[in-house]
């Protein structure tokens, strides 16, 4: 049996109305790559900041080489031999290799002053054992990300870390560069590492990690040997959950074809794709982060701009240039990360859920208070915002009521077609379901909807039909009653239809 | 602290006028007649010009931006006007007044094209444009004076005088006041601003132009400005070049004062009116309450930071209290 | 995007280069001639622009002089240390200048004379060992007790006195309040009492509103002296506004243009200033001789000083060029076409 490094036991993590993790157990053994797998959301994640200090678990204990310990700080699990390698490079690119890897822990000579030599030393050595070919002194703008992910690990290395946490590795790099990592993994693990491979990949689980651990909503669901299983069986693990109750999806009558997108393009992001929409529809968009969803819905409604394709809108075609026209045309879009795209928090709600409409809303550039009022109190109550009143600002409410107020907005514009993208992202259960519900009954009411979602069951539960991407070209087109969780993934990996994975 | 007082302190604007009543009644244990109604009626009056300004401030800070042109834009269209009415005393003093806004009205026009249409960030452009104003008013007057023997009384009157037993001054802000009152919290134009300033990828997402909020808000600010300059050069019947040198930060601490976020999207006019006040009322106790003038300057940069950092501190403490509220 | 930026920035960048090549005031170079700067506080300043009429009058008499105009936007040491350095970098003949600092110019002015050009100051001095001669346009004790001696002619020789000054750091300004403090101890005086000095930095708002806060701190306020043209502006507009003339003297330094209005109708009886025509020529004159060999810039040295006369050089180089003039309603207007 291989020595026990790092071991967390019944670990919790709440934040304000969303319980993130609850009764987690995760170990992680040396000499092992042990595959964290959850859905987006699963609480992964928060798992990762936990285990480098960045967050203190609500409950529950983290035990190094079976001794209790708290990390406080994230320099506590770096000392502790905790080192995780994120998903985007958190790096300072104009600095140096070797400024980068020793920022935070430079050497330092007796005098106290700093000892670049003894580091440049340092990183030579650990880029020659990556077999890099890159000079310590080069600055981290010039690399690409391949190279800044190994600059990465060179870095976690550095500190002779013993835990190595990869989160999703890969998902920027070409084929060549994954065989690189892999290589190195397999270097690492030999060496005795520990090392925590965070993937949605199951050609990448199966090939390279020997155990792993599932996680869905925050709690662990199970763990096993990868040579045991089947990827079927994963899958069933990552998302089994009884699909009707949260997913209270209505029948509706499909009506004629409204939207009809036919080999859009968008250099860089998606290419060729065509798709079409009635009435009454809500059709779904999977995918795994980067395939190009949003970037198609954004072009769509006019953020970016298609290099080539053609959109017809109610017979139509839509040459939209910009937000504003493609709102006159009766589209209206949610944005992903309500945040930085969706509602004005220093705002009132009132002037939130009004503001697409002001110019409706004002006679000659007056607004008509009456009729602001009118309208937010119409949607507002329909979307059952819970909130003292109109006019406290939206930052004061929680993330699920800050949805609804975006999703009122864009309501409130009478709109022919809704696409929603990730519409219950990082929300709590309650709000979760009254926003299917309502998604629910708005298309019952013969609304176009685009719901563009990362969440399985979600996708399964909610749409009339689905259409999957992988890697900006839409592999797969599903109806509700063919489709099934494993042939979604597999469509949204980029395996065909059908095809199974050993 | 009992609950009605709790209440009241949730807003910005009241902790300012508590902080403004602490202020005054510390001025007025040293100078007692300060707090006469004719002395409290010169400092309304004292601050006028600044309360237009920092209103168009306002703006330009609502959207994330900001004027450090605002005192060279005053110079600049003070000087004009002056020159205008020296050389043509009989031109009309309402035509005077209006060519005063138009020409503020240009200025900032041409920082609101920098701004919106060249791309240019706003601290660079006014930054630049503050010299470069100043500049055209060196080369304008050609380093002279318009002082009170060149000006007409109809002139030197527009701010003199009284109706409705307030100063006219005062009464020209009070109109500014109501006026920007309802242009920021009643048009759309308003909304936009608050949209454009609080996100700016939101307001694009729901078809607000950005380029349109910022040339308006910079053109407003310059329109402020420049009928600021014929109140200037009027009230203190001397048109020079140094007029309102320094005056931007002044502007600026006004609204900072007033709780605007320099960040953008949140602050209201009469948080900034307050903030004026404040200001006013140390700039006119200072010279009353027998300071070492080589204190004063760092007393006024001390009490401001002093009521910024209260100020922010009382907030702080009910945001708290908010949050509580809603856990519950 | 990028390359907008860029272009407006430069566009900027040329404008506010125009604007300032034309505010410096440069001539095309004449090799032959001797280049004479005279460097004021500030650019934009009605005395110092009649300074520099003056210095144009002297070049023209002198024939083969040419007078240059230069001056800090704002007035601060800075800018002009700034532009001692270009000069040094021009070789230019002579330069005369009116400090900001009677201190902070010393290191640069030296630095200049080490290059071999004349330095003296005027009207404002820089102190012993950073200029040759220093012109005063007039006695230090002479104008302090002139002013003491026009504000009790004004109020009768009683009551309450206050000074309005430009900065506390200003050298001639507390140089002239030292001696009014001393003056008006004299027995003529009894009745009257210097009750405060205020500041109001050569800004028209600072200075109006601190000279209402004399009317408030002292409500039997006779008399205001304010020794500095912006100052004297605004206390005669804050006197007239609260309606206060006839109550409430003023007098000070001023410039007759800027003061005719408010010496005309009797707000300000009477005001002083020497002439700064004559200081910038007096100035150019000197420094013209001293270039010339003419004169070497000791104590005693006797300067041909054209229409002036001649001037005597003092300890120390400190040399008077003469007495402060009387202005009032008689003679304003004629001065007041002048500077």
């Amino acid at each position: 049996m291989k020595d026990i490094v790092l071991q967390l036991k019944d670990i919790a993590k709440y934040f304000p109305g969303i319980k993130a993790l609850d009764k987690v157990d995760f170990t992680i053994r040396t000499g092992e790559v042990h595959a964290l797998i959850g859905e987006n959301g699963a609480g992964k994640s928060t798992l990762v900041k936990i285990m480098t200090g960045v967050y203190q678990p609500t409950r529950g204990s983290i035990f190094r080489n079976g001794k209790s310990v708290q990390f406080k700080t994230s320099h506590d699990a770096q000392e502790a031999g905790v080192v995780a390698i994120h998903q985007e490079a958190s790096m300072f690119s104009e600095l140096t290799v070797t400024e980068n890897i020793f920022m935070g822990h430079h050497l330092k000579k007796a005098s106290g002053m700093l000892d670049w030599k003894a580091m440049t030393r340092h990183t030579a050595d650990l880029l020659n054992k990556l077999e890099l070919d890159i000079s310590p002194d080069t600055l981290i703008k010039n690399l690409g990300t391949a190279q800044r992910h190994m600059v990465e690990i060179a870095k976690a290395l550095s500190v002779d870390a013993e835990v190595v946490i990869m989160d999703e590795p890969t998902s920027a790099l070409s084929l060549k560069e994954v065989e690189e990592l892999y290589k190195i993994v397999r270097q690492l693990k030999n060496e005795g590492k520990a090392i925590v491979f965070i993937s949605h990949k199951f050609d990448e689980i199966f090939e390279i990690c020997d155990y792993f651990t599932v996680f869905r909503d925050g709690q662990y669901i199970g763990e096993g040997e990868v040579a045991k299983s089947s990827i079927d069986e994963i899958v069933k693990m990552m998302v089994g959950r009884s699909l009707n109750q949260m997913y209270p999806k209505k029948e509706a009558k499909i009506g004629e074809t409204i939207l009809d997108v036919e080999g859009l393009s968008l250099p860089g992001y998606f290419s060729d794709v065509s798709f079409n929409l009635h009435k009454g529809e809500i059709l779904g968009f999977f995918g795994l982060v980067g395939a190009g969803r949003s970037e198609v819905m954004r072009t769509i409604f006019g953020i970016d701009k298609k290099s080539a394709g053609k959109i017809t809108l109610a017979g139509e075609v839509l040459e939209t240039t910009n937000p504003g026209l493609a709102m006159k045309k009766g589209i209206a879009y949610v944005p992903e990360d309500r945040q930085e795209q969706g509602a004005i928090l220093e705002m009132s709600l009132s002037h939130n859920i009004t503001l697409p409409q002001i110019n409706d809303l004002s006679d000659f550039g007056v607004l008509n208070s009456k009729r602001e009022k009118n309208v937010t109190e119409e949607f507002g109550n329909k979307m059952e915002i819970k909130a003292a009143n109109w006019k406290v600002n939206a930052n004061t409410l929680s993330g699920g009521n800050q949805q609804k107020v975006v999703l009122a907005k864009w309501l409130a514009t009478n709109p022919q077609i809704l696409i929603l993208d990730e519409p219950t992202k990082g929300i709590d259960v309650a709000t979760k379901a009254a926003v299917h519900k309502f998604i629910s009954e708005m298309a019952g009411e013969g609304l176009a909807v685009i719901m563009v979602s990362s969440e399985l069951p979600e996708i399964l539960g909610m749409s009339d039909r689905i259409v999957i991407m992988h890697e900006g070209k839409v592999t797969s087109l599903m109806n509700r009653d063919e489709a099934d969780s494993d042939k979604v993934i597999l469509a949204a990996t980029g395996h065909g239809q059908g095809d199974r994975h050993e | 602290m009992n609950k009605k007082l709790e209440k009241i302190l949730q807003n910005r604007e009241l902790n300012l006028v508590l902080l403004t009543a602490v202020l005054l009644i510390a001025v007025t244990l040293r100078a007692p007649s300060f707090l006469a109604l004719k002395n409290i009626e010169r400092i309304v009056n004292d601050t006028a010009i600044l309360i237009m300004v920092a209103s168009g401030q306002l703006l330009v800070i609502l959207t994330g931006g900001i004027d450090l042109s605002v005192g060279a834009t005053i110079a600049f269209s003070g000087m004009a006007v002056s020159m205008l009415n020296q050389y043509n005393p009989s031109m009309p003093v309402v035509v005077l007044i209006l060519l005063g806004v138009l020409i503020g009205t240009l200025l900032g026009a041409f920082n609101g094209a920098c701004v919106a249409f060249g791309k240019v960030p706003p601290v660079i452009t006014t930054l630049g444009t503050m010299s470069i104003f100043r500049g055209f008013t060196f080369v304008l007057s050609k380093g002279q004076w318009v002082t009170a023997h060149e000006m007409t009384e109809a002139y030197m009157n527009i701010p003199k005088g009284k109706m409705l037993l307030l100063p006219n001054l005062t009464i020209w802000a009070i109109v500014v006041f109501i006026i920007m009152f309802y242009f920021i919290r009643y048009t759309r134009s308003g909304r936009e601003i608050y949209a454009v300033g609080g996100n700016k990828t939101a307001a694009h997402f729901v078809g607000v132009s950005e380029k349109k909020v910022n040339f308006m808000v910079f053109t407003i600010a310059g329109a402020l400005c420049g009928l600021a300059g014929v109140m200037w050069t009027a009230r203190y019947a001397a048109a020079v070049n140094e007029t309102a040198l320094g005056f931007e930060l002044q502007t600026v601490a006004a609204c900072v004062l007033g709780g605007v976020s320099l960040a953008g999207g949140a602050g209201t006019l009469t948080g900034v009116v307050m903030g004026a006040l404040f200001l006013g009322i140390i700039n006119n106790a200072l010279p009353v309450v027998n300071l070492s003038p080589f204190f004063q300057m760092g007393i006024q940069g001390f009490v401001v930071l002093a009521a910024i950092v209260a100020n922010v501190l009382m907030e702080q403490r009910n945001d708290k209290k908010l949050l509580a509220g809603r856990r519950r | 995007m990028k390359n907008k930026i860029v272009l407006t920035m430069l566009l900027l960048a040329m404008v506010s280069g125009f604007v300032f090549a034309n505010g410096g005031g440069d001539k095309a170079a004449d090799a032959e001639k001797t280049k004479i700067v005279l460097l004021v506080k500030s650019l934009g300043n009605g005395f110092f622009e009649a300074v520099a009429d003056g210095g144009v009058e002297a070049a023209e008499e002198l024939g083969n002089v040419e007078s240059i105009y230069m001056g800090p936007s704002s007035a601060t040491a800075e800018g002009q240390i700034e532009i001692i350095e270009t000069l040094i970098a021009q070789k230019v003949d002579g330069i005369a200048i009116s400090a900001n600092d009677p201190d902070a110019l010393i290191p640069v002015t030296k630095k200049a004379m080490k290059a071999g050009i004349r330095v003296i100051s005027f009207d404002s001095n820089i102190s012993s060992g950073g200029r040759e001669v220093a012109l005063a346009p007039s006695d230090t004790n002479l104008i302090g007790q002139q002013q003491v001696k026009l504000i009790a002619e004004l109020c009768d020789y009683k009551g309450e006195i206050a000074i309005l000054s430009a900065t506390a750091q200003a050298t001639n300004q507390n140089a002239w309040i030292a001696v009014m403090k001393e003056a008006i101890k004299a027995p003529e005086y009894k009745d009257m009492k210097l009750v405060d000095v205020v500041y109001g930095d050569d800004a028209a708002d600072k200075s109006y509103r601190e000279a209402v806060g004399l009317f408030e701190k002292y409500p039997n306020l006779a008399g205001i002296i304010s020794p500095t043209t912006v100052g004297v502006l605004a206390a005669s507009k804050a006197i007239e506004d609260e309606g206060l003339k006839g109550k409430v003297q003023i007098t000070g330094l001023g410039l007759p243009s800027e003061m005719q209005h408010y010496i005309e109708n009797g707000t300000c009886g009477q005001m002083a200033l020497w002439n700064p025509v004559d200081l910038g020529y007096s100035s150019t004159y000197i420094l013209a001789r001293m270039i010339a060999g003419d004169i070497e810039g000791k104590a005693g040295d006797k300067v041909d000083a054209g229409r002036m006369g001649s001037i005597t050089i003092g300890p120390d180089g400190e040399t008077i060029m003469g007495e402060p003039f009387v202005f009032n309603k008689d003679n304003i207007a004629k001065y007041a076409s002048i500077f």
